[in-house]
C-alpha cells in the first residue's frame, strides 16, 4: 500500500527541470557575490549543520536560488535505524533553507554505533526492504515530505540477494511513497564493476520503475583503476568530465521517460565554476536533443 | 542467513580489517579490492574532515604526513555522527603523543587553535551574561574561546604562507593567553595578557567575577590587572558592559 507523507509544513522553491550545479564550498564567494549562477544548486546538508557561518551562507545562496538538499548521512538502509539527532538536524536546516528536494542514498554507513562515511551496498533482499521502508518512513514522517532514494554505484555484490537495484527501488517507491534520484554516473560504474552491459542495466532499471517515479537524475565523472591482478574498477570519484558512455545513457534515459532536473557532480579536484556551468549547459543541450527525438518519435 | 544488523556489524568490521566476509559474490574486482575502495573512500573522508577542521596544521606537515597521521587517528577514532564538522575533537592531544611529529612541540597548540577557530565559526553568535558586581553585567559571546597554550600557534598561525617569518617565531614554551571570536563571517585570532586570559578562564567556567578578578592577579597588582581586563576585555568589540538596570527591565 502506497503511503503519501503529510505535505511540506512551508512551500519550498521548486527546481527547475534544467541542469544544476552541485555547490561546493570552493565556489561560496562567487555564489555570493552574484559571479558564478546555475539554474539551481545542491548541496551535502551533512556541511551545513547546526549554528554559524556556513549554514547562514546556504541561507543567503537560497535567496537567490532553488536548493536541493542530497544526504549522505542518513543511511537509511541501516538495520539500527535513523539517528534521531542528525534526523533533527536535517530537519531544522531543510526547515530554514525549504529545499525543492531532499534525497539521501540506496545504502547504509551505521552499524553498532559507528558511523563510516561511506555509501556501504545493501543486500536486496525483503528484510532489507522493510528496514528501509520502515527508515524512509521516519524521515518523510519527520521532514514532512517525501525524498529521493539515489542508485549508489557499486564494487561488488551480495550472493543472497532476492532482487535487481530497480525492483528494489520500485518496491520503496511504491511501499513508503518516496522518489528515486538516479544517477546514470552509479549505473555506468556499477554495470562496469559488476560485470554487466551499462546499457542493460539501465533500461532493467527503468522498466522496474515507474517514470513518474523519477524525480532527479545525477550526472558526473569517474575515474578507471588498475587492479593489482590486471583487471579494472570504475571508481565513482566525480573528479572528471561526464564520460561520454554517461552522456549517451542520459540522452536514452531522457528519451524514455521526458525532461528531469538534472545535476551536475564535482566533488574532487573541483575545477573553476565556469566548468562546471560548461557541463551545466552540455546537460541542457543533450536533454534537448533528446526531447525532441523522444516528441519525433511520439509522434 | 544472518539477520541484517549482523550483516552490517560484520561488514563494518571487514572493510575497516579487510578480511572479507562470506556472501559476497565473486565479479571482475575481487571482493578485497571492492573492501579496499570502501576502506579509501572511508579514510579519504576522515582525513578531509580533519583538514577542514586543522587547515594550519596541513600547511605546516604537508599533505602526505598530514594524510598518513589522519589515518592512524582515524583507527582508532572512528565518528558516531554523520556530522563530520564535528569530527576530530581529541586530534589535539593526538598529536602531542603522536611520535613520528614529537619534533614539532608547537604542533598539538596549533591543532587547538585551529580547532577553536572552526568552533566558533560554526557556533551561535547568542550572548551569555555574567555578573560582575551588583551594578553591571559581562555580555559575551556563547562562541567565545580562550585558549591557554605553551606555544605561539595565533603567531604560527599569522605567519603561513611566508617562510622567513615563520622561521623567526620563538617557539620556545611559555604560558600565552589567545582567544577567538567572531566577527561577521571570520573569526579573530587575538592574543591577550595572562591577567585578561585567567579573568576569561575563570569567568567563563562559572566562577563569579570576584573569584576570576583573583586568578587574574597571579603576581600582578590589583590596579595592572584591573587596567588589563578593563583594556583587553571591557573595551572589546566582543564584549558589552551593561548596567544591572538595563538587564532587570522588562
Amino acid at each position: 500500500m502506497r503511503r503519501n507523507p503529510l505535505p511540506p509544513a512551508a512551500p519550498a522553491a521548486p527546481i527547475p527541470v534544467k541542469a544544476g550545479v552541485g555547490l561546493r564550498f570552493p565556489h561560496h564567494k562567487s555564489v555570493l557575490a552574484g559571479e558564478a549562477r546555475a539554474a539551481w544548486f545542491e548541496v551535502h546538508p551533512e556541511n551545513y549543520l547546526g549554528d554559524g557561518v556556513i549554514p547562514d551562507i546556504l541561507e543567503r545562496v537560497r535567496r537567490d536560488f532553488p536548493v536541493s538538499l542530497h544526504a549522505t548521512g542518513l543511511s537509511l538502509g541501516s538495520a539500527d535505524g535513523i539517528d534521531a539527532d542528525h534526523l533533527a538536524a536535517i530537519v531544522a536546516l531543510a526547515g530554514r533553507i525549504q529545499p525543492g528536494l531532499i534525497s539521501d542514498h540506496l545504502s547504509w554507513s551505521s552499524a553498532g554505533g559507528v558511523h563510516l562515511p561511506d555509501l556501504l551496498p545493501l543486500p536486496y533482499t525483503r528484510e532489507a526492504q522493510d528496514v528501509f521502508v520502515r527508515n524512509i518512513d521516519r524521515v518523510q514522517t519527520a521532514l514532512r515530505r517525501p525524498i529521493l532514494i539515489e542508485n549508489p554505484s557499486a564494487y561488488l555484490a551480495w550472493a543472497h540477494s532476492e532482487m535487481r537495484e530497480g525492483e528494489f527501488l520500485a518496491g520503496l517507491a511504491r511501499r513508503s511513497g518516496c522518489g528515486v534520484l538516479l544517477d546514470i554516473n552509479n549505473v555506468a560504474v556499477s554495470a562496469a564493476n559488476l560485470g554487466e552491459d551499462p546499457a542493460v542495466r539501465l533500461h532493467q532499471m527503468l522498466d522496474a520503475l515507474p517514470a513518474a517515479a523519477v524525480g532527479e537524475i545525477h550526472l558526473a565523472g569517474h575515474a578507471v583503476r588498475e587492479c593489482a591482478d590486471g583487471g579494472h574498477v570504475h571508481i565513482d570519484d566525480h573528479g572528471s568530465p561526464v564520460n561520454e558512455d554517461v552522456w549517451d545513457l542520459y540522452a536514452d534515459t531522457i528519451r524514455r521517460i521526458g525532461p528531469r532536473p538534472a545535476l551536475i557532480e564535482w566533488d574532487t579536484a573541483i575545477p573553476a565554476f565556469a566548468r562546471l556551468a560548461d557541463e551545466a549547459r552540455t546537460a541542457d543541450d543533450v536533454m534537448a536533443t533528446a526531447l525532441e527525438v523522444r516528441h519525433a518519435a511520439a509522434g | 542467513m544472518l539477520p541484517l544488523a549482523e550483516q552490517q556489524g560484520h561488514f563494518s568490521q571487514a572493510v575497516l580489517s579487510g578480511e572479507v566476509p562470506a556472501g559476497l559474490l565473486a565479479g571482475p574486482i575481487s571482493p578485497a579490492e571492492a573492501l579496499s575502495i570502501h576502506r579509501d573512500t572511508i579514510m579519504g573522508a576522515l582525513a578531509n574532515a580533519l583538514r577542514l577542521s586543522y587547515p594550519t596544521v596541513e600547511t605546516l606537515v604537508g599533505e602526505e604526513f598530514f594524510d598518513q597521521t589522519c589515518r592512524v587517528f582515524a583507527r582508532e577514532n572512528l565518528p558516531n555522527t554523520a556530522c563530520l564538522a564535528r569530527y576530530g575533537e581529541g586530534f589535539a592531544d593526538f598529536l602531542a603523543e603522536f611520535a613520528p611529529a614529537a619534533a614539532l612541540t608547537y604542533l598539538a597548540d596549533v591543532a587547538r587553535l585551529d580547532r577553536a577557530v572552526e568552533t566558533v565559526l560554526r557556533g551561535s553568535t547568542r550572548e551569555q551574561r555574567f555578573a560582575l558586581d551588583a551594578k553591571a553585567f559581562l555580555a559575551l559571546p556563547q562562541g567565545l574561546a580562550v585558549l591557554p597554550l605553551m606555544s605561539p600557534a595565533d603567531e604560527i598561525r599569522a605567519a603561513i604562507g611566508d617562510d622567513p617569518a615563520l622561521a623567526r617565531i620563538d617557539t620556545a614554551p611559555a604560558e600565552r593567553f589567545i582567544l577567538v571570536w567572531r566577527r561577521d563571517c571570520d573569526a579573530v585570532v587575538q592574543r591577550v595578557s595572562a591577567m585578561a586570559g585567567r579573568f576569561l578562564l575563570s569567568l567563563l567556567a562559572g566562577e563569579g567575577a570576584e573569584t576570576a578578578f583573583r586568578a587574574a592577579l597571579a603576581g600582578a597588582s590589583p590596579t595592572e590587572a584591573l587596567c588589563a581586563i578593563q583594556a583587553e576585555i571591557f573595551a572589546a568589540p566582543f564584549c558589552t558592559v551593561i548596567p544591572t538596570l538595563e538587564e532587570s527591565s522588562p
